[in-house]
């Protein structure tokens, strides 16, 4: 086994685990700090794939940001404190539902003739910002637009209306 | 090398734990922590088609790029109509919000 | 980005232009109303640009073919506008309950109609993709405007499972993808047309999950569960716009994808088998269970899923004759199902209740408001002189000639099930004895978009040739 291969499935193992973590856990705050473990190692899972820009930006958006907020909220509204029963009674049928997935879909994967290219490659960053500033100039505009939406909408949502 | 099928199953295995998660859970944050799951499942199979596969360029990067980006301005709204629900209720009950109800 | 791309996203360019614009002033704009005119005047004035583009022969692609500016883009960028005109009127009198919050409103208006605007003109994913998000975070926030708990629960319901949904359709676009390795709808046609068998259980799945991701947009059963709380929690002039625009937003991304991307026969089979199915369930579900609605926006949620199982039947039917009828529906639907929540909106603010049954005698307190929600709900059965009942004919005639005559057997009882209820608004208005004499009216530009929806909807079932010959274009312009 190369050292390539190792890493990857030692983090594929951390994402797994942070994944189930997430999902069984019985304390929010546990989800959230599983969810941050499966996170990161997705981050080395992209700079496995060569995908080294978006490495940075997955511990930097996923880690910096999308967790602390997680944690804040849960903070904020004193969800750590009281252990709460958490699963709905569909349980048995979101356990069916997502194995019968997992199973078609790798199943499926392995069946396929993908269109491989010579070699796995990467992309430079600046060719990547060239192309983002180029060919996906729409999306990366109404990208703002859609944020400039998010902010507006928290802003009016999560103030406090004057009775 | 490690096989193009290997990051895919890993994928499927994410994306069906966020699938599960978001059909058995009843809390609202622990809802979308399982959809950033799913999101993740999305990026790792488009990081990896663009690795891998002969196609145009790089635009599996782009597209997980852009993924990204909504993931995060649809957490900071989420969590801002959590916190409005959490202030007007005043219960540290977010879960009560039950989305299989017919 | 060239001036030729600046001009042909300009309709879009325009709305976000304004909607900066009307977020900036509010900070200093004392009379709201004023926000509302310049909301108008936005819409006005990227529908006058629209026209230009139609008229002066400026069809074609933009932006690297990632934006196609078509006769069937064209059309439905038309119905978003006017959809968000005649909500944006009805709101002015219903507004006063955002508080201080209005300029957003309409501000996010007109986000989430730049977003249909793109989701109707986009060719490629990930344009296709960012534009849904516009639109859905646009809407989730609407919903939520009333800051109460209804709407906010309406709100968070809505994001979650919207944002479960866009994962679901990622995975799908992500398969896609890795099968073709293009994000161009043609290129992913032709590289489909290439691909070798045994890839077919995975752009099976794709096609699945696509479907489940636009099947949440136009509400479809099974993925319907958000629509009768988040319509009944949401402020009614938003329940309306979901109810008209985000459903066409959703139809027009539906056709514009499947037709053009997965348009081979192999994959046109399945998916219209599969529309075919949603289309019975949709149409028996949301009539049955919209019977026993207490709540008037709830019957009305109920009923868009089933009038969503109708237009599915046109999906089913693979032909041009069946998109067209799907356009045609879209607009004559447009029309009826404005009118009637207009209706409901200056009743409801009025009686301050959603409740049928405090609608007993409208008919005597406001003879205007009760004939013209009348005369909707009856256009929404399909009974004539409406333009419901020519939609239906024509996209029911469609169905029978590609030989799904047992789907449109099982439309034309449902729509005779709808009747029950539907009616027993009617009923209610006209039979049941006023809870109080006192008149109910609404304000004048509220009183302007009912009679420009109602007058629409005679218009279209009087006349509809005209309605049907570009109906008739803008499906042909679908594939090129």
């Amino acid at each position: 086994m190369t050292g390539a291969q190792f890493l990857f499935y030692a983090l594929g193992l951390a994402t797994v685990m942070g994944g189930l973590g997430v999902v069984l856990s019985r304390n929010v705050v546990h989800s959230a700090l599983a969810l941050l473990l499966s996170l990161i190692a997705v981050a080395g899972i992209y700079v496995l794939l060569y995908a080294e820009f978006l490495a940075l930006v997955q511990v930097l958006i996923y880690g910096g940001a999308i967790v602390i907020l997680l944690l804040f909220v849960l903070m904020l509204t004193r969800s750590g404190e009281s252990p709460l029963v958490l699963d709905n009674p569909q349980k048995p049928v979101a356990l069916v539902v997502s194995l019968l997935f997992m199973a078609i879909a790798i199943v499926s994967f392995f069946l396929t003739r993908w269109k491989l290219a010579q070699a796995p490659r990467g992309v430079d960053f600046s060719v990547l910002g060239g192309s983002l500033f180029q060919d996906w100039v729409l999306p990366f505009e109404v990208a703002s637009l859609v944020l400039l939406v998010a902010l507006m909408g928290a802003i009016i949502i999560a103030r406090e209306s004057p009775q | 090398m490690i096989p193009l099928e290997h990051f895919l199953t890993l994928s499927g295995i994410l994306f069906s734990l966020g699938l599960f998660g978001v059909l058995a859970r009843r809390n609202a944050v622990l809802i979308l922590m399982s959809i950033e799951l799913m999101l993740n499942a999305v990026n790792i199979n488009l990081v990896a088609f663009s690795a891998y596969l002969v196609s145009t360029e790089f635009v599996g990067q782009v597209f997980a790029l852009f993924v990204i980006v909504v993931a995060a301005a649809e957490v900071g709204l989420a969590l801002s109509i959590i916190i409005a629900i959490y202030r007007s209720r005043a219960t540290s009950n977010v879960d009560e919000v039950d989305l299989m109800k017919w | 980005m060239t001036f030729e791309d600046a001009y042909r996203l300009s309709p879009e360019l325009i709305l976000g232009f304004f909607a900066i614009l009307i977020v900036l002033l509010d900070l200093g704009v004392r009379r709201k109303g004023w926000l509302a005119a310049l909301t108008l005047v936005g819409l006005g004035a990227s529908a006058a640009w629209t026209a230009v583009l139609t008229a002066g022969g400026w069809q074609g692609t933009a932006l690297g073919d990632t934006l196609a500016v078509d006769n069937f883009s064209l059309f439905f960028k038309f119905l978003f506008l006017g959809a968000a005109a005649l909500v944006v009127l009805a709101s002015t009198g219903y507004s006063i309950r955002f508080a201080r919050f209005q300029g957003e409103y309409y501000a996010l208006v007109l986000t989430s109609a730049a977003g249909m605007m793109l989701m109707a003109s986009g060719r490629e994913l990930i344009t296709l993709y960012i534009s849904l998000e516009l639109t859905s975070l646009s809407l989730y926030a609407l919903a939520g405007f009333l800051k109460d708990p209804r709407s906010n629960e309406a709100s968070l319901k809505y994001l979650l499972l919207g944002a479960i949904s866009s994962a679901v359709l990622l995975y799908g676009m992500a398969l896609l993808l890795g099968l073709t390795g293009e994000t161009h709808l043609d290129a992913i046609a032709n590289a489909l047309g290439r691909m070798p068998g045994a890839n077919y259980p995975v752009l099976f799945l794709g096609i699945i999950f696509i479907v489940t991701g636009f099947g949440f947009k136009i509400a479809a059963v099974p993925f319907q569960m958000w629509v009768p709380d988040v319509y009944e929690g949401s402020p009614t002039p938003v329940t309306a716009y979901l109810s008209v625009a985000s459903k066409a937003a959703g139809f027009a991304i539906t056709l514009r994808v499947f037709t053009l991307a997965l348009g081979g026969p192999r994959e046109a089979a399945d998916w219209s088998l599969i529309f075919a199915i949603l289309a019975v369930a949709s149409m028996t579900l949301g009539n049955i269970l919209a019977i026993p609605q207490a709540n008037i926006k709830r019957m009305l949620g109920y009923s868009s899923i089933a009038q969503a199982g109708y237009l599915m039947v046109g999906l089913a039917t693979l032909s041009d004759l069946g998109r067209s009828g799907i356009i045609f529906f879209l607009a004559s639907y447009a029309f009826t199902n404005l009118g009637a929540f207009i209706a409901v909106i200056a009743i409801s603010h009025r009686i301050d209740s959603d409740l049928i049954s405090d609608y007993a005698g409208m008919a005597h307190r406001s003879p205007l408001l009760a004939g013209a929600l009348t005369f909707c709900l009856i256009s929404l059965v399909g009974i004539p002189p409406t333009a419901g009942f020519i939609a239906k004919v024509y996209l029911f005639n469609a169905a029978v000639q590609q030989g799904l005559a047992w789907l449109v057997i099982i439309a034309v009882v449902n729509s005779v099930i709808s009747a029950y209820y539907y009616l027993g608004v009617v009923k209610a208005m006209f039979m049941g004895t006023p809870l109080s004499l006192e008149r109910v009216t609404a304000v004048r530009p509220a009183l302007a978009a009912l009679a420009v929806a109602t007058v629409g909807v005679l218009v279209v079932g009087i006349l509809p040739e005209p309605l049907i010959s570009i109906a008739q274009a803008v499906g042909r312009s679908l594939i090129p």
